[in-house]
C-alpha cells in the first residue's frame, strides 16, 4: 500500500514536470541575430543534421534543435508528430521569441504539423514575427490513390510567412499546390523553392547520390541562402 | 491513418527489402482518362489497351522501390506474352533524358509512357511511387497497390489471373 502510494505520488510529481517544461531541445547557441528552432521529423534527429546546427552556430546562426519524437517518449511514426501537445509547441515559440533575436523555424516533413498548430496559437502580432521554413511538409489527413487529397486544419496561420522547400525529385512535387493554397486558406502567406536533384530526406538515403551527398554537408548553406533569399527578417 | 503512415513510408523511399503486397481492391470505377506520350512519340489512352487486362505502374527513375520491382514486372510481361495482359509503366513528372538514362541500364519490353508535367499522376491521384493499377479488360480499375511487388507471383499474380478468368468467360 505503501509502494503504491509512493508510486503515485512519483507519477503525479513525473507529469507535472513534463508539462512545466518546454519540449527538451539540444542549444548550439551563436553570437549573431538570428535563431533558427530546427524541428526533426518523426525518424528522429540524423547526424547530417546535428552537424548543419553546428555549422550554423559557427556562421552566428543560433539553433535548438527538437528531436520531438525523443523528447516525448513517442514511436518514429508520422501519427506521434500529430499528438505533440500544441501548447508546448507554441510555449516554445514564444521562448525563442523572447530571446529578442530574428526567429525562424524549420520543420521537417510531418514535424511541419506541430510546429504549424504552436503557431496557430501565438497572438498574431507574435505569428508576424515568425518566418517559417517547411522541408517537403506532410499535411494530409487523406492521401489515397484515385481520391482528392485532404488536408489537416492546423488552425488559424494569418500573418505567418512559410517558405516550402520541396526536392525535385518527390512524389509529392506534383501536389505541391494544392499544399501551397491550403496553407494560403489557413491565411499564412506561402512561397516556394524547388531543389533539384534532391530526394525527400536525401541526407539519410542508404544509397545516396554524390550530389546528395554533397547538398548534405552543405545544408547549412542552403537554409542560410533560403532565409535569405526569401528575405526572412 | 494506415495509409498516411505507407505513404509517408514510401515517400522516403527508405524500405532496404520488397515489401509484402496489400492490394486494395475496388469496386469496378472507371478508370481516369490516360493521355501520354510513349518514347517512340506516339500518343497513348487507355483504349490501345482494351480487351486487355492492364497492369498501370507509376513509378520514377529516382525512386528505389520502383526500380526493384521492374524486373518482376519483365518477368511478368514474358510470362503473359501469349495472353491478353499488357504491362505498361508511367513515368511520373520526369524528364525524357532521365528516363532514357535509367533505361541505358535497364533493358524492359514493355511500353514506357511520359508524363513530364505530372498530369496523368494527378489526375489519377497518385500521392506516393509506385503506385500501381490493375484495370480490367474495360477499363475499370479494380485493385490499387501503393508500394512495390514482386509481379510474377504472390498475391498478384493470383489477381491479375483473376482479372484474366473474367476475360476467357466473356
Amino acid at each position: 500500500m505503501r509502494f503504491l502510494r509512493w508510486l503515485m505520488l512519483g507519477l503525479v510529481v513525473c507529469a507535472s514536470a513534463a508539462q512545466a517544461d518546454l519540449p527538451d531541445y539540444q542549444a548550439f547557441p551563436a553570437d549573431g541575430e538570428r535563431l533558427l528552432l530546427w524541428a526533426a521529423p518523426e525518424r528522429g534527429r540524423a547526424e547530417p543534421e546535428l552537424q548543419a546546427a553546428r555549422l550554423l552556430a559557427g556562421r552566428g546562426v543560433s539553433v535548438w534543435s527538437l528531436d520531438a519524437v525523443s523528447a516525448y517518449f513517442l514511436p518514429q511514426l508520422p501519427s506521434s508528430m500529430d499528438a505533440l501537445p500544441a501548447q508546448d509547441m507554441a510555449d516554445w515559440l514564444r521562448a525563442a521569441l523572447g530571446s529578442g533575436k530574428q526567429v525562424a523555424v524549420y520543420a521537417v516533413s510531418r514535424a511541419a504539423v506541430p510546429v504549424l498548430r504552436g503557431a496557430a496559437l501565438l497572438q498574431p502580432a507574435e505569428r508576424q514575427r515568425l518566418c517559417m521554413l517547411l522541408m517537403y511538409p506532410n499535411l494530409y489527413t487523406v492521401a489515397e490513390a484515385l481520391s482528392e487529397p485532404d488536408y489537416l486544419n492546423v488552425g488559424d496561420l494569418s500573418g505567418l510567412r512559410v517558405r516550402v522547400l520541396q526536392p525535385r525529385r518527390s512524389a509529392a512535387t506534383p501536389w505541391l499546390p494544392g499544399q501551397l493554397d491550403h496553407l494560403a486558406r489557413l491565411g499564412a502567406t506561402p512561397s516556394h523553392v524547388i531543389l533539384e536533384n534532391l530526394r525527400e530526406g536525401y541526407w539519410v538515403r542508404e544509397t545516396p547520390t554524390e550530389f546528395e551527398i554533397a547538398e548534405s554537408r552543405r545544408m547549412d548553406t542552403m537554409l542560410l541562402r533560403e532565409l535569405e533569399a526569401w528575405g526572412c527578417q | 491513418m494506415k495509409r498516411l503512415l505507407m505513404l509517408c513510408a514510401m515517400g522516403l523511399g527508405l524500405a532496404g527489402a520488397v515489401q509484402a503486397a496489400g492490394f486494395e481492391t475496388r469496386a469496378a470505377t472507371p478508370a481516369p482518362a490516360l493521355k501520354a506520350l510513349d518514347l517512340k512519340g506516339a500518343t497513348r489512352t487507355l483504349a490501345d489497351y482494351r480487351g486487355k487486362v492492364v497492369v498501370l505502374n507509376f513509378w520514377a527513375s529516382w525512386c528505389p522501390p520502383c526500380l526493384r520491382e521492374m524486373p518482376s514486372m519483365e518477368r511478368l510481361r514474358v510470362k503473359m506474352a501469349r495472353r491478353p495482359l499488357a504491362v505498361v509503366a508511367l513515368d511520373s513528372a520526369e524528364t525524357r533524358e532521365e528516363v532514357d538514362a535509367f533505361l541505358s541500364r535497364m533493358t524492359l519490353g514493355f511500353p514506357i509512357l511520359l508524363d513530364p508535367d505530372g498530369s496523368n499522376t494527378k489526375r489519377w491521384k497518385v500521392f506516393a511511387l509506385p503506385t500501381t493499377f490493375l484495370l480490367d479488360a474495360e477499363g475499370r480499375v479494380r485493385h490499387v497497390l501503393t508500394g512495390p511487388t514482386e509481379w510474377d507471383e504472390g498475391e498478384a499474380l493470383v489477381l491479375i489471373e483473376s482479372l484474366l478468368a473474367e476475360v476467357s468467360t466473356r
